[in-house]
């Protein structure tokens, strides 16, 4: 079988890493420097044997120690190389958008915050103080009432269950705001999940961080909160080059993932 | 791997522990598989166009939406059981 490199993250460094580190199938790590910066990698001659959490653990446990060491940029899991000439032109190739990053995210961590409220009950008291204020049945119903008029009354109550979500995301959002450089926010993905936050954190707040965390929880209330990390910063790595050269096909990579070995 | 998670119920009950388990999973899942440095081009061979892998992971973790998000594919209509 032909070896490939898998890749863990990009760092800023191009020094030796240490050698005791190891990757996924307990290949040795190394890193390919490129310029004043490198790329970590590790060979991968045999199949993976657990395509399963394990190796998704594998890849984050790496880039976490190297996360310790350096400013890292963590890849997509299962990011794989034909080669390593084809990973010095990548790295040739992103060189500035590595670098703007490196340096953005330099001595930052990220923190992940969820925040779960009832979401499908505070629906149901706007569903139900809305058909009692227009003097209509509880349960919807076509008969006597045109399409347009219904479609106009989910309307508001989608509307009114969105600003009522917005207030909401706004407190929480406010007891982080003063610690973070950057946010990503995401707003209803379910129902019930009214925010899933990630925040980009100096290194030296770090503590002041999940004060404000312990603060928001101890502040009482229906919603129930889940704060996780420090987390390298996946989500703030933001590349502006959309795509790298194409330099013709490479074997797939059911080559390396054979079926058989799934559990 | 130093990663408090912290619930709004923190016990130290085995099956609380196996919740917090999971969920640090799911938590790294929503970042490694979706997000970090993601290059494109033929250079790289983008396990994204494989249903082994994936399948593999839906299996163990049940993260549907992402995997058929990152094949393209919609959300049914997987034709490959995973054995």
């Amino acid at each position: 079988m032909t070896i490939k490199v898998y890749a863990y993250g990009v760092i800023d460094s191009n020094e030796k890493i240490d050698e005791a580190m190891k990757g996924l199938n307990d290949a040795s790590l190394f890193n390919i420097p490129y310029r004043d910066i490198g790329i970590v990698v590790s060979d991968l001659n045999a199949q993976i044997q657990k395509e399963d959490k394990t190796s998704v653990l594998k890849h984050e446990e790496v880039v976490e120690k190297l996360m310790d060491k350096f400013t890292i940029l963590p890849m997509r899991f299962l990011t794989l190389f034909s080669g390593k000439e084809q990973v010095l032109l990548i790295m040739k190739d992103y060189y500035d958008d590595f670098i703007g990053n490196l340096d953005k995210l330099r001595e930052k961590i990220e923190f992940g915050v969820k925040t779960i409220w009832p979401g499908d009950l505070i629906k149901e008291r706007i569903t139900t103080a809305h058909r009692k204020s227009d003097n209509l049945p509880l349960v919807a119903s076509s008969s006597g009432k045109s399409f347009m008029e219904e479609k106009f009354e989910n309307y508001k109550i989608d509307k009114e269950f969105e600003e009522e979500a917005d207030r909401c995301i706004a407190i929480v959002d406010g007891f982080f705001s003063k610690f973070t450089s950057e946010k990503r926010l995401e707003k209803l993905k379910t129902d019930n999940l009214l925010l899933s936050a990630s925040y980009l954190v100096d290194k030296e707040k770090r503590d002041d961080f999940k004060k404000a965390f312990e603060e928001l929880r101890g502040s009482g209330g229906d919603l129930k909160y889940l704060l996780s990390g420090p987390w390298p910063p996946y989500n703030f790595i933001v590349l502006t080059k959309p795509n790298a050269k194409k330099f013709g096909s490479v074997d797939m990579v059911d080559s390396v993932f054979q079926r058989k070995d799934r559990i | 791997m130093d990663r408090p998670i912290k619930t709004t119920q923190d016990k130290n009950s085995y099956l609380d522990l196996r919740k917090q388990e999971r969920v640090t999973l799911l938590e790294i899942l929503d970042r490694a598989l979706e997000k970090g440095v993601v290059i494109s081009g033929d250079i790289v061979i983008s396990v994204a166009d494989v249903d082994l892998v994936y399948l593999g992971l839906k299996v163990l973790l049940s993260s549907v939406e992402t995997m058929e998000r990152l094949r393209g594919a919609p959300l049914s209509g997987a034709t490959e059981e995973p054995t």
